[in-house]
């Protein structure tokens, strides 16, 4: 089986780089090099940019993620919608179907009290999943189609969910706040947003940008050029072992995501930084076989009782119907 | 990123309790509670009755696992009430509380009433349908189809979680009510017993 399972925390790669129309981020960079502030105050302005290197606001890491959402959905063609499944399935009990097993783990997660929203992408053609800042997560038509039970849909899910609570994502932000201040402060004339971000670096590093929705253009558009580049390593193998910590928790058999890294393949697009797939897997299988209760003390994981059910016929029923093209009439 | 940035954000997510390592917790220390509408039953069985229904970062004191199903483990709760509690709602660390700005080092928050507050509520950011919104076409259709998304999403209530691990026969760790009361569901989901 040819896929690509690109688990990362923003980027679609290859699904949506094309799609960014907004600030081109290398030519601002160029500009600011012919029009540099050639001074010592810029020097100085440029290190009290790291000052933004805090952790957002809730409310900052919402809008944020939102931003990419829209981003990631605009990308891949939309998200599946209600009228693509067949008569009596429907993509509204595919879409339930998600959310109750997004939902679930996302309550047994580290960051238990977000808000997680769970869709499908209407792509077919990419073997994918996404994940935002705020909680939310998608995954493709194509991967879905893919999962030969809910245990491997978990278990994507599971790795998303992880990337959002372990905050990767937000290290791409923060990296682009420093980066877009960075090239302000050497502007002669700033762009959309760049007043608030300076300003920021002087009043504890957050931002307003549900106050500012040319800032928060500005940053969404540099955190899809650095997510473009993919997650590390070490970022991925993290992902790996809470996701099938999360799936122990929730009573998921973490066999189904071996088998799930092994329909993936390496691929060149997934960029250097990329572990490939036999390093997850080895890893994982070692931290598994590591799981083991200490006398006496108290054991948050046991390996009795996990099972992988099968996955719900209503999103069989809607992805097949989908796939043959045919898309429903309301019913009629 | 360069390694001095790499290096601040490692301190910065330590210094800002970033998940860490589990530490270790014997007989008679405290426990975090970890999911949400975590049920404290009367006895060692998904079935049984609630004593009490308590929410992610409430401390239990940890009695130890029970004799016979082991993956269940008697507590006692901050108000003194005894029951059970399922291995997979229980924590050595707190989880993350998700404080709104205004609350960010200035007090605690009561996991309860945070939970029941408006405050856990996320939508789509107006900052960034306002983005979408202006940059129009698909960004726009964007805009529309994940606001309703997000209906779809909140829909899906503690109790549709719960009848789907009872059917999918997973573990009963997420409850189906916020609150106890009286004659527990009667689900036949899995948990050691």
């Amino acid at each position: 089986m040819r896929a690509h399972w690109k688990t990362v925390a923003l980027a679609g790669l290859g699904l949506l780089a094309s799609s960014c129309k907004g600030v081109d981020w290398t030519r601002v960079a160029q500009k600011a090099g012919t029009v540099a502030k050639d001074s010592a105050s810029a020097t100085k302005e440029r290190a009290s940019c790291e000052k933004l290197n805090v952790e957002p606001t809730v409310t900052e890491e919402y809008a944020i993620g939102s931003a990419m959402a829209i981003h990631w959905v605009q990308g891949a063609g939309g998200l599946m919608a209600p009228t693509d499944g067949a008569k009596g399935t429907g993509v509204h009990d595919l879409h339930a179907y998600l959310n109750v097993v997004g939902k679930n783990l996302g309550a047994q997660s580290s960051r238990p009290t977000l808000e997680w929203t769970f869709g499908v992408l209407n792509d077919d053609q990419n073997f994918n999943a996404v994940s935002t800042p705020g909680a939310y997560v998608f995954v493709t038509r194509k991967l879905l189609s893919e999962l030969d039970n809910e245990g491997q849909l978990a278990g994507v899910l599971a790795h998303e969910i992880a990337h959002v609570v372990l905050k990767h994502s937000i290290q791409q932000y923060n990296s682009a706040k420093v980066s877009l201040c960075k090239t302000a402060v050497t502007m002669e004339a700033g762009f959309p947003g760049s007043g608030q971000l300076i300003a920021s670096t002087d009043s504890g590093g957050n931002l307003d940008l549900d106050g500012d929705s040319a800032l928060l253009g500005s940053l969404t558009e540099k955190v899809i050029e650095l997510a473009e580049s993919g997650n590390d390593q070490e970022q991925e193998y993290a992902a790996d072992q809470l996701a099938a910590r999360m799936m122990i928790s929730a009573g998921y058999d973490p066999n189904a995501y071996l088998v799930l890294l092994r329909k993936t393949t390496d691929s060149s697009s997934l960029g250097s930084r990329h572990p490939k797939k036999a390093d997850r897997e080895k890893r994982l299988v070692t931290f598994l076989a590591g799981l083991k209760p200490t006398q006496g003390q108290f054991a948050e994981l046991s390996l009795e009782g996990l099972h992988n059910p099968p996955l719900k016929p209503e999103l069989v029923a809607a992805l097949k119907s989908a796939s043959r093209g045919g898309v429903a009439k309301d019913g009629k | 990123m360069t390694m001095r940035t790499r290096a601040a954000w490692v301190a910065l997510m330590l210094a800002l309790g970033f998940p860490s390592l589990a530490s270790a917790v014997a007989v008679g220390g405290s426990l975090y509670v970890k999911a949400k509408n975590t049920r404290v039953m009367e006895s060692p069985s998904p079935t049984a009755n609630a004593v009490v229904i308590l929410q992610p970062g409430e401390q239990v004191k940890w009695e130890g696992a029970d004799a016979k199903n082991k993956q269940w483990h008697k507590v006692k709760t901050a108000t003194g009430k005894k029951g059970f509690v399922f291995q997979s709602n229980l924590s050595t660390t707190a989880p993350d509380m998700e404080l709104v700005v205004e609350d960010k080092g200035k007090r605690k928050v009561n996991p309860a009433g945070f939970v029941a507050s408006g405050a856990a509520v996320k939508a789509l950011s107006p900052g960034a349908v306002e983005y979408g919104n202006k940059k129009g076409g698909d960004h726009k259709q964007a805009v529309a189809q994940l606001q309703s998304l997000e209906k779809k999403a909140k829909g899906v209530s503690t109790a549709d979680i719960a009848k789907h691990v009872t059917e999918a026969g997973l573990f009963p760790v997420v409850g189906a009510e916020a609150t106890a009361k009286s004659g527990a569901s009667k689900g036949k989901s899995k948990g050691g017993t």
